[in-house]
């Protein structure tokens, strides 16, 4: 069952990406470019842990691509509310 | 180091969240509520990894925190299919 819901949630990801790369194609918003590529890296996320056991040791460094990728997120939330880039 | 990338990731996806929902607030459009919720679900689902592996160690709470990231994609997977064009 969590594996189901797991497998859910990453093709989840994975159309979440679409969109936001679609976004981007039409808009040219990089907001849209990094919030594509950050849903992309969750997918990937889900997909390697899928494959490895919980307890391996690699799956710090899979946490640790999703911390990346939530700052990349961040980064882009920021940059789109400051006021020079409204402009 | 594992206790500190979960929490870190529960705290970004937490301050995302409140941003984007601060952001809805100022200036509302759909996209931005679903995705703060979203933010607000996966930050949760970041929260119950922490809990998982760190704190409760002897019950498995892999359905709760498979559930919370599922709800978390469900609200964007709503917002970028039915509220965009």
């Amino acid at each position: 069952m969590v594996d189901f819901i797991n497998g859910a949630t990453a093709m989840a990801c994975f159309v979440a990406a679409l969109f936001f790369l679609r976004f981007y194609r039409q808009s040219r918003d990089r907001l849209f470019l990094f919030f594509g590529l950050g849903f992309s890296v969750f997918c990937a996320n889900r997909l390697v842990l899928a494959l490895l056991e919980e307890s391996h040791e690699a799956t710090t460094y899979v946490y640790i691509s999703r911390l990346l990728a939530f700052l990349m997120i961040l980064y882009a939330i920021v940059d789109k509310n400051r006021p020079e880039s409204n402009q | 180091m594992a206790e500190v990338v979960y929490v870190l990731c529960a705290l970004t996806s937490l301050t995302c969240a409140i941003l984007l929902l601060r952001a809805h607030r100022r200036r509302p459009a759909s996209l931005l509520l679903w995705s703060g919720l979203c933010f607000a679900g996966l930050a949760a689902n970041n929260a119950l990894l922490f809990l998982d592996k760190v704190v409760i160690t002897e019950v498995d709470l892999g359905i709760l925190r498979a559930l919370s990231g599922l709800i978390a994609l469900l609200f964007l997977m709503y917002a970028l299919i039915w509220d965009t064009r």
